[in-house]
């Protein structure tokens, strides 16, 4: 495109490099702030009655290894290739998506389990209670595919030799979301926990 | 062929889907406005049936269709016509319009970059914007009407079909619509933060950066803490619209019948929308401020009073508007011991808005002020922030809000303090920084004429409300015909109406000069106004990379305006040093003597 | 006709566009650039805007002048009094406010349009001067908010139980108004949307003792000088808001909960006509939320009378089993 002067080529490699991590911390930012929207919700909600009951899935607590897991797994693909061993960064990656997709797995047999159960998401027999705990679970698998995707685009990169000790901009904003999203779990999961007796 | 295909795929990515702020933020321009003009023909629209109800109007027949019956408009196309200018108003013109129009020019051009951090993102940011405007548009079309449950959309009005005709296919569209809005508007904040935290040229330091990039800063912050809540909120209305959940429906019995849902809070809706309604309102006005702090300090060419206070008090502003939301619900059978509070925290703010105030006004004291049109703006956006600044601690105290809120009060109040103040500084920053968006400069007198039609027409419209308010007058009212009580209010409705129809056909020199002047207007010199900051080190052709060559480097804070020396002349021969200049011995930067 | 509109529009356009070219040429041949202010131009906007002050002032006035009388007439409750007391305090505050800063702007703008001959001052801080006007808001605030807080708490608190009170419950939905009275034994029976049918048009619970001697009436509903009412609201449908201006009452009604709000009236309708000369005078109640396309009139009439008229017209009304 048009002409960004001189300096060109270094700008843009620069600018990403300087940019991406704070665009993603803030982006994480708006998305914590969604989230405390939806949690604050079920507190307002809460200050009218009781809750019910809901028994927590025990998938759910599966859910929250196998996240953890992924995050470190993913970490250590990270420091894989700081100390150049392709090889374990590309098996690292590979096991952090089977993970994650794990998680998502874990996440639909806690839901089935709920329907079993006789808890809906929504309808006639469906409460505020069990709507919300659908909806946040759901959400959180909504955003985690966002991060499977990046994922499987630093797969990629990971599998053309992309990165090196200089160039880590791109895995390291996808490992960020992705802490973030195994915290974000382990918060909605004790969340859950404390509020549904 | 070939260069031919090259020139449209060229012109494509110049002008359509182009990377460059400077062209982002003249989309965001153009269309904010179009959008605007929009929201203006309609309550033009809705005031000819406030000013005479009932009767028969041509041009309500003429740009209405179905919407009336022999040129009168019915009840509830009334109020579809007023949530979409609300909605019309405060999102697309004056929280995209306005930020997105003079964050994206004046960010990138102030602090000295080559362009934002993320110029993909915030071509997103622009075309979500803009899709989301047409679906908005598109929803004025369908089976139904528009959304008509007011700009707040509070269930169940919102959510029931059966409760009035908009919220059926109408207001499902306007929740489409606003959550790609709020997308667009979180891509855009996302971009002006990082850039202003990691794009600043050398020197330029954070006690550097004009206060209109102080302003769009914290804008942007608020845009990001309170806009994913708007979204969380619509999300959960979607969900018991469509899919039969009861988040925030209960207990309802609607045209003959119970509905299934049970356990449900409207007013969990009241409390979402307003942890984003109330710093929305901020959103809105805190560029405003930001852009005339700029022009006050630069057209009576003198520093901004109390830089540092200025900035604190926007800080103040942005973090109370997060603790104050409850003013609204005041009367929702909250708790009152929260509402004590909420009062609290609410009149707390007329602090640091009272500070800025002052601060202009020392400003001016003992300048030596250039009327230009956006100086006359920028004087406007002081009266009319103090206008209605005052009412606000009328509608703050809870004890007063009982026999005030939702009354015509409420819609002078916030149109002088919101509408008025955020469409003054959106003037003025167009007049101000045209030469920077267009390369040309705009016709003075022309402006000069805008700005007196509009704010003897301003007051004329929403001073008057005040008086509806103490006579309790209910807003969101097809007529005031049906109250005996109000039968002599339909004088102050006739001449508010006349005043609203003579502002909006002022609008139409603007829109003359502004379309003129793009085109045809004299060429631009570098710094038409003799200003300090970035932007007018900037080649006036534009070109993606804003500089030749190296960016300047910063040696100072820029209000340095009439600085003399001992003897009492200009330091520099010149009433004004360019931030680009070094300090000299002995100078001190940011105010200092 | 429209085509004359069209036409019109285009001649003004472009003779509006020639004259622009024109002024700039001529601007260009005397060697100056148009956009440029001249000192006279700028002393005549600083002139226009001390004009403006006068414009604006004079618009005050004339508006209070020729509107302040169409305002609500004195409360006719009694905590009406306290918010009117408050209210006159605010207004003694703000429009002085109002009118002091506007006089400062635009005098400055005035008195400081450009001159090639003065330089501007630069004063670019003042310690002093920023708390000063920290403080003095914030002094004139507290004032506020205690009043105000004061106020409002005696306000929200229900009547207690063991005084002697009136109890009402109001109901909204689209688009009338609904008033139960508590009978007899001062409790309203309980009532669930689930219930409504014919007549009973709340839903009360007709197997619960509470709700036998209850009453329900429409168009307009009765209370007595003197004696306090507690209100109770619901809602059937929409969002509606209970709004009775003339003594400054207002509460939400809100599907799914009950909200509450109370005052005592001091002056009977009759009182009220004569002391407003207006034979037509009726106290109303009206909805202040949006609720749907009649919104605009959904009212029910107040009649405050003395306590034997009240008495008698709630004898004439039917309870709830009749
Ligand atoms: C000449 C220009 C304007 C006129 C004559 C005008 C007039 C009005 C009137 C009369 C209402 C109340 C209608 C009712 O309650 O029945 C209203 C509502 C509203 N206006 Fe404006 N307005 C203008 C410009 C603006 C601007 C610049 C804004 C931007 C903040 C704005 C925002 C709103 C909002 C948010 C509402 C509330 C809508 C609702 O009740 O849902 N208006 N306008
Ligand atoms: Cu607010
Ligand atoms: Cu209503």
């Amino acid at each position: 495109m048009s002409t960004l002067t001189a300096e060109n080529i270094n700008y843009k490699e620069e600018l990403k490099r300087k940019t991406s991590k704070p665009l993603i911390w803030i982006g994480i930012v708006s998305i914590i702030m969604f989230f405390g929207g939806l949690t604050s919700a079920v507190i307002v909600s809460q200050g009218g009655g009781g809750f019910l009951a809901i028994e927590m899935p025990f998938a759910f607590t599966i859910s929250t290894f196998i996240i953890v897991a992924s995050s470190l797994s993913f970490h250590f693909g990270l420091i894989s290739v700081k100390k150049g061993n392709y090889s374990a960064a590309k098996l690292s990656i590979i096991i952090t998506l089977i993970f994650g997709l794990l998680f998502v797995v874990t996440q639909y047999m806690g839901w089935t389990f709920l329907h079993d159960n006789g808890y809906y998401a929504a309808g006639k027999e469906s409460t505020q209670e069990s709507s919300f705990l659908y909806l946040l679970t759901g959400l959180h698998v909504v955003h985690l595919i966002g991060g499977l995707f990046s994922l499987l685009v630093v797969l990629v990169k990971t599998m053309k030799n992309k990165y090196s000790l200089e160039n880590l901009t791109g895995m390291q904003v996808s490992i960020t979301y992705w802490h973030f999203l195994g915290a974000l779990w382990i918060y909605l999961f004790l969340f859950l926990r404390f509020i549904i007796a | 062929m070939s260069t031919h295909h090259h020139h449209a795929k060229d012109f494509l990515f110049t002008y359509v889907f182009s990377t460059d702020h400077k062209m982002i933020s003249k989309q965001f321009l153009i269309t904010g406005f179009l959008m605007g003009f929009i929201g203006l023909i309609m309550s033009t629209l809705f005031r000819l049936q406030l000013g005479w109800p009932g009767e028969s109007f041509q041009m309500v027949e003429l740009l209405m269709g179905s919407w009336q019956e022999n040129g009168v408009m019915s009840p509830d196309k009334y109020l579809a016509l007023v949530t979409m200018h609300g909605t019309i108003m405060v999102f697309f013109l004056l929280t995209a319009g306005l930020s997105g129009t003079f964050s994206n020019l004046l960010i990138p051009l102030q602090i000295g970059a080559r362009d934002m951090a993320s110029g993909f993102l915030n071509m997103l940011s622009y075309w979500f914007f803009f899709v989301s405007s047409v679906i908005m548009l598109i929803s004025l079309f369908v089976e139904g009407g528009s959304a008509s449950a007011g700009w707040t959309i509070y269930p169940p009005l919102s959510a029931l079909p059966q409760a009035i005709p908009g919220s059926g296919a109408g207001m499902t569209l306007w929740l489409v619509s606003m959550s790609i809005f709020i997308v667009s508007s979180l891509l855009g904040s996302l971009n002006y933060i990082v850039t202003i935290f990691n794009l600043r040229t050398k020197g330029m330091s954070m006690t550097r950066l004009p206060l209109t990039i102080w302003a769009f800063l914290l804008t942007a912050v608020l845009g990001v803490l309170s806009f994913p809540v708007l979204l969380s909120a619509a999300l959960l209305l979607v969900f018991d619209r469509s899919f039969g959940t009861s988040f925030y429906l209960s207990d309802i019995y609607i045209g003959g019948q119970v509905l299934e849902h049970s356990g449900g809070s409207p007013i969990l809706f009241e409390h979402l929308f307003w942890f984003l309604g109330h710093p929305e309102v901020y959103i809105v006005l805190l560029p405003a401020l930001g852009i005339t702090s700029e022009i006050i300090s630069t057209m009576s060419r003198k520093p901004i009073f109390g830089y540092r206070a200025m900035i604190g008090s926007m800080m103040a502003i942005g973090f109370l508007s997060f603790i104050v939301w409850g003013h609204h619900m005041f009367l929702t059978g909250m708790n009152p011991f929260l509402g004590s509070v909420f009062t609290f925290t609410t009149l707390l703010i007329a602090i640091p808005s009272a500070v800025k105030v002052f601060n202009y006004l020392t400003t001016l004291w003992k300048g030596n002020i250039v009327f230009t049109p956006a100086t006359l703006f920028s004087v406007g956006l002081v009266s009319t922030f103090i206008s209605g600044g005052v009412t606000g601690l009328v509608l703050g105290n809870s004890a007063l809000d009982i026999n005030v809120h939702d009354t015509y009060f409420v819609i002078g109040h916030f149109h002088i303090v919101m509408g008025l103040s955020a469409i003054f500084g959106m003037f003025a920053g167009v007049y101000h920084w045209f030469p920077k968006l267009f390369g040309r400069m705009m016709n003075n007198k022309l402006g000069n004429l805008h700005f007196w039609f509009t704010i003897v027409c301003a007051y004329g419209v929403f001073f008057p409300m005040h008086f509806l308010g103490f006579a309790g007058v209910p807003r969101r009212y097809y007529t005031n015909s049906e109250f005996p009580m109000f039968d002599e209010m339909i004088n102050i409705n006739e001449f508010i109406s006349i005043f609203a129809i003579v502002a909006m056909i002022a609008q139409l020199i603007f829109f003359f000069n502004f379309v003129y002047s793009a085109l045809r207007g004299p060429k631009a010199p570098m710094n038409p106004w003799k200003a300090n900051s970035l932007e007018w080190t900037t080649p006036v052709e534009h070109f993606h990379g804003n500089w030749y060559g190296e960016i300047p480097t910063v040696y100072r804070w820029p209000y340095d305006y009439s600085k003399v020396d001992s003897n009492g002349d200009y330091i520099y021969g010149e009433d004004f040093i360019p931030q680009t200049t070094p300090l000299g011995e002995n100078e001190k930067d940011g105010g200092e003597h | 006709m429209t085509i004359v509109v069209i036409i019109t529009a285009i001649l003004i356009i472009i003779v509006a566009s020639q004259l622009l070219k024109i002024a700039e040429l001529r601007a260009k041949s005397k060697g100056e650039l148009i956009y440029e202010v001249s000192e006279k131009a700028g002393k005549t906007q600083g002139t226009l805007l001390l004009t403006f002050l006068f414009v604006l002032m004079g618009f005050f006035f004339w508006q209070m002048y020729s509107w302040y009388g169409l305002r609500l007439p004195d409360s006719a409750s009694v905590h009406g009094e306290s918010i009117d007391f408050l209210s006159d305090v605010t207004y003694m505050i703000i429009t002085p406010v109002f009118i002091l800063t506007h006089i400062v702007l635009l005098w400055f703008c005035y008195k400081y349009a450009y001159s090639s001959k003065r330089k501007a001052l630069f004063f670019s801080h003042s310690y002093k001067l920023e708390v000063i006007w920290t403080i003095t808001p914030a002094l004139v605030l507290t004032v506020l908010i205690l009043m105000g807080l004061t106020s409002w708490n005696q306000i929200m608190t229900p009547v207690p139980s063991e005084t002697d009170h009136v109890l009402i419950e109001l109901t909204g939905q689209q688009f009338t108004w609904t008033a139960r009275y508590a009978g007899d034994d001062k409790k309203l029976g309980r009532s669930h949307v689930t219930l409504i049918e014919g007549v009973n048009a709340t839903g009360v619970d007709a197997k619960d003792e509470n709700a036998k001697d209850d009453k329900l009436v429409k168009g307009e509903f009765h209370l007595p000088v003197g004696v306090p009412v507690q209100f109770v609201f619901r809602s059937l449908d929409a969002i509606h808001s209970a709004y009775l201006p003339h003594f400054r009452a207002q509460m939400n009604c809100v599907p799914g909960i009950t909200t509450q709000f109370n005052f005592t009236p001091t002056i009977t309708t009759e009182e009220m006509k004569a002391k407003t000369g207006n034979e037509e005078f009726n106290y109303v109640l009206l909805c202040n939320k949006i609720c749907g396309a009649a919104h605009y009139n959904m009212q029910m009439d107040v009649i405050v009378e003395s306590q034997e008229d009240y008495d008698k017209w709630l004898a004439e009304q039917k309870t709830f089993v009749e």
